[in-house]
């Protein structure tokens, strides 16, 4: 026996503002220095790709994509989902209602580790203070980058994933009998 | 966490009948195919062992240094907090606060939380309702983080690497435990909460 609750969609419109606010954010998340890097005298402006680029170049491949895919594809993927979930339901219950709460779960999961750049920049202000030999301090772009990670996860979650199901009245063959 | 007698999908609203799970057997939702139990491969008191190991670890992660930098005899030794500190002196108040929460704070709170969830009912008692201590926990699990940090740091230490001599210190691989304490704590909660309820998950066992 399974039955299921009608939910409303109400919370699609929560979501739709804070990811339209974490859209606005990331703007400036992407175009604004998140880093600045003091090396002898030398000083660079580091923004989140021009970071990824650095490091690419540097021969640490690996570590480049982890930092490409967490602060510059997750968010965008993020956000690209989310208004696909929130469009998916303003028209009523979707037919495809399976694949998107899947997409929702996936956005749900992976969302998280947008919050690398935050924390590396933490790590690295805090740890690399060496005066005129090295230095490295957290410049605005961080502030507005966090701002949009935490808007993206606000927005995943005020988005009820249950109103992609509201009015919906079909059960999958394996339910169990009652 | 919910601690109602029938099991409710979280993500499509299905309501479900529970059933008995053996160790290793999953239980999806009939309607949208999400794994809402699993059957217990651990003792019923895993969860709090992994609770209270991670509490343990917590306290030299947070004292213990984390990261010895050195470069031309001059070193500097870091702990969990000294880049919150750093953060916080460059006028950034409000990301220092964001790590803090996500990266030391809320993973103890969750850690704590579930601990309280599992610990004996005449102890809970004087602490705070299951209702309450669930639904905070809930609330802490999308903020707490500790393996993202943990990633972080592992990233910041291959940058640094051809620039300035690093040593790990005590106090990360503790870190690295209480995360990974955490994680098993987070997942043994969910399927031992959920598969032994009376009547079990609601939903279609698949092996």
């Amino acid at each position: 026996m399974s039955h299921s609750v009608s939910f409303t969609t109400k919370g699609s419109s929560a979501a739709a503002a804070l990811a339209l606010a974490a859209a606005v954010m990331l703007i400036p998340a992407n175009l604004l220095p998140v880093l600045t890097t003091s090396t002898s005298g030398d000083t660079r402006d580091d923004t989140i790709f021009s970071g990824a680029v650095q490091l690419w170049r540097h021969g640490l491949g690996a570590i480049a994509i982890i930092v490409f895919a967490a602060s510059i594809v997750i968010p965008f993927l993020k956000l690209a989902g989310l208004a696909w979930l929130i469009f998916g339901v303003r028209n009523g219950p979707p037919r495809n209602a399976r694949r998107l709460t899947r997409i929702y779960a996936a956005l749900d999961f992976i969302g998280r580790w947008s919050m690398l750049d935050v924390f590396l920049a933490a790590f690295l202000t805090g740890l690399v203070q060496f005066g005129q030999l090295s230095s490295v301090q957290a410049r605005s772009g961080i502030v507005a980058f966090a701002a949009a990670v935490v808007l993206t996860i606000l927005a995943t979650q005020a988005f009820d994933p249950r109103a992609l199901w509201s009015g919906r009245t079909d059960a999958s063959p394996t339910s169990p009998p009652a | 966490m919910a601690h109602d007698a029938q099991l409710t999908c979280p993500l499509c609203g299905e309501v479900h009948r529970p059933v008995s799970l053996r160790p290793g057997e999953r239980a999806s939702c009939t309607r949208c195919g999400t794994v809402l139990a699993k059957g217990r491969r651990l003792g019923p008191e895993a969860p709090l062992v992994f609770c209270v190991t991670g509490l343990i670890l917590a306290v030299p992660a947070c004292l213990l240094p984390f990261i010895t930098a050195g470069k031309l005899g001059d070193v500097r030794v870091s702990t969990l907090f000294t880049g919150v500190g750093a953060l916080f002196d460059h006028g950034m108040r409000a990301v220092a606060m964001l790590v803090m929460l996500c990266g030391a704070f809320l993973p103890i709170a969750l850690l704590g939380a579930l601990a309280l969830l599992k610990a004996p009912e005449r102890i809970r008692a004087q602490v705070a309702s299951a209702g309450i201590l669930s639904r905070t926990a809930e609330a802490f699990e999308h903020w707490a983080i500790p393996e993202v940090q943990v990633l972080a740091v592992l990233v910041a230490l291959t940058k640094l690497g051809s620039v300035i001599e690093v040593t790990i210190g005590a106090g990360f691989w503790c870190y690295c435990a209480m995360a990974l304490s955490l994680l098993l704590a987070q997942r043994s909660f969910d399927y031992e909460s959920l598969a032994s309820r009376p009547g079990g998950a609601n939903a279609a066992p698949r092996p």
